[in-house]
């Protein structure tokens, strides 16, 4: 270093110390040959055709854990294998190393006196005489142990990240089912009988994964008049479910202590706001609740209803019209400790239909670039459309319109209609 | 579908939040938020401007009647101001156009 340090080095000095080096590297070389076969860091095997080993370096010895005179003139290149591998070098090394006269990078197992086994990457190349008659086999045998710790370690991780996709696929199965379960749960199986009239239902969900808050029923009062509602709670998921599970129960328990439409609504609206005032959450939904009440003796339906901030419904005539049946000025239910709520009334004749949608119809977009809104007038001129039919039919055409808006129907929507059949309703007949 | 825009400023009367483009379930939130972070006195008016906004759903309203329940809180008013028609029209439905004082613009809303 002091040397080096200094500006101005003797040439000769200089020279002195190339000779010295390129003899300290001759020697190197001239000790290296042998030493490398020995001792270099992979194992080097030669044997004769039929395999019998004829020369052995020491690294692949001590691999082995053999001494060199059991090996050399004793064993053969097989039997340094595991099973597994013998069979291998027969079928598929053997005969590529004859056809090809060379063959690298063979994973193999080599068994070690002890009982273990360590996994090596073999390459061989035949040795060939003057005359092109192969010679001998020459064999090199690399060390594969941290090679084959890697790639089982990625084996692993792969089949760990193939086994939590497996589960994660399952978890989300088994919630998508609880979900549908609850999902139907806020919704009646079937429809009730009510005698002389015609209910029909739809009910479109947005996302499996987002429960939705739609709701609707059909259910008796007592023996001469039904009760009905549909409605939206706002929001989604969990908190929206048990909205619309509390409102549905609380409509029908109302129902049954008052079924006038307005009163029903004002316990609902009151039972809403208590429980989600001060919550930080403010929850209320939009409701349209009403009575029928069957006249045998006209074979007509009077409808009272009255709603609570919900679109209003249609009324789809026998004779071909369709109008709406305005409740303007209606509250949504539960924002305010008392709310006002419109009320209507209107009697269907046979071939009258009602129907009631949740804003998810109207409110779908649509046009190519998905910024118009399907509106009133449109729905008006479908149903007027569909006037005259009953309610299956009608429930049909707008599952069918629902279907056509595709992705522009991002809502839940819920649909219920009701109406009075007509005289040549094979099911009439039947009942009278 | 336009992203929802909201800017802050205060006039004589108190805060005007300027709500643009869509406010709907996807980013309600963010006026959720901005709600949240509202200085609000007593007596003051929150203006909720809305003449760039586009479209208002189920999800917008609940952020509405959440920033009423604010305003009522500290004994603040709520207005609305410059509702676009298909937004008025949604508001009548569910019966809000009784209970939010409605303006045909800000300028109106912020008059002392």
């Amino acid at each position: 270093m002091m040397c080096r340090a200094d500006q101005h080095p003797e040439p000769q000095d200089a020279d002195a110390e190339k000779v010295a080096d390129a003899a300290a590297f001759a020697a190197l070389l001239e000790d290296g040959a042998e030493d490398l076969y020995e001792n270099a860091p992979c194992g080097y095997l030669s044997t004769l055709m039929d395999g019998t080993i004829a020369k052995i370096n020491t690294t692949l010895l001590h691999w082995l854990g053999l001494e060199r005179d059991e090996v050399v003139g004793r064993m053969r290149f097989t039997d340094l294998l595991t099973v597994g591998g013998k069979l291998y070098h027969e079928t598929h090394f053997a005969p590529l190393l004859s056809m090809q006269s060379e063959i690298s990078g063979i994973a193999l197992d080599l068994k070690q006196t002890g009982g273990g086994r360590i996994p090596v990457l073999v390459s061989s190349a035949v040795k060939h005489g003057t005359t092109g008659q192969p010679l001998m086999i020459r064999t090199t045998v690399f060390d594969a142990r941290d090679r084959r710790a890697y790639e089982e370690e990625l084996l692993r991780r792969r089949e760990a990240a193939e086994e939590a996709r497996r589960r994660a696929e399952a978890d989300r199965t088994r919630l998508q089912e609880a979900l549908a379960v609850l999902q139907q749960s806020l919704l009646p199986d079937t429809l009730p009988e009510v005698p002389g009239v015609r209910t029909a239902a739809h009910y479109h969900t947005a996302s499996p994964d987002r429960l939705g808050g739609d709701f609707y029923d059909v259910f008796a009062i007592d023996g001469k008049r039904f009760g009905f509602f549909l409605g939206d709670v706002c929001g989604k998921g969990p908190q929206a479910a048990a909205l619309t599970s509390l409102t549905r129960y609380t409509l029908r328990a109302a129902a049954l202590h008052d079924p006038d439409p307005v009163s029903a609504l004002t316990t609902l609206n009151r039972v809403l706001h208590e429980r989600y005032t001060g919550s930080g959450d403010p929850r209320y939904c939009t409701a349209v609740y009403g009575t029928l009440e069957p006249d045998p003796g006209t074979g007509t339906l009077a409808v009272h209803l009255a709603s609570g901030g919900h679109p209003p419904a249609v009324v789809l005539r026998a004779d071909g019209t369709a109008d709406f049946l305005p409740t303007p000025g209606g509250l949504l239910v539960g924002i305010l400790p008392t709310a006002r709520f419109t009320t209507a009334t209107t009697v269907l004749g046979p071939g009258d239909t009602l129907l009631l949608y949740t804003d998810g119809l109207t409110e779908a977009r649509t046009g190519q670039d998905r910024t118009g809104l399907y509106g009133d007038e449109a729905l008006l001129a479908f149903l007027t459309a569909h006037a005259g039919r009953p309610p299956h039919s009608v429930i049909e055409a707008l599952t069918g319109l629902l279907d056509s808006f595709g992705d522009g129907l991002d809502d839940d929507t819920a649909l219920l209609a009701i109406g009075v059949p007509t005289a040549d309703d094979p099911r009439t007949r039947n009942e009278r | 579908m336009s992203p929802l825009n909201i800017t802050t400023r205060d006039a004589g009367t108190g805060p005007v939040l300027e709500i643009s483009g869509e406010l709907d379930y996807a980013n309600v939130s963010a006026l959720q938020k901005r709600l949240d972070g509202l200085t609000l006195r007593q007596g003051q008016r929150l203006v909720l401007d809305m003449r760039g906004l586009e479209f208002c759903d189920s999800s917008g309203i609940t952020a509405l009647l959440a920033a009423r329940g604010r305003a009522e809180a500290v004994q603040a008013e709520i207005a609305l101001a410059a509702v676009p028609a298909n937004t008025l029209r949604v508001l009548r439905i569910v019966g809000l156009d009784q209970i939010f004082t409605i303006h045909p613009d800000s300028e109106t809303a912020t008059r002392p």
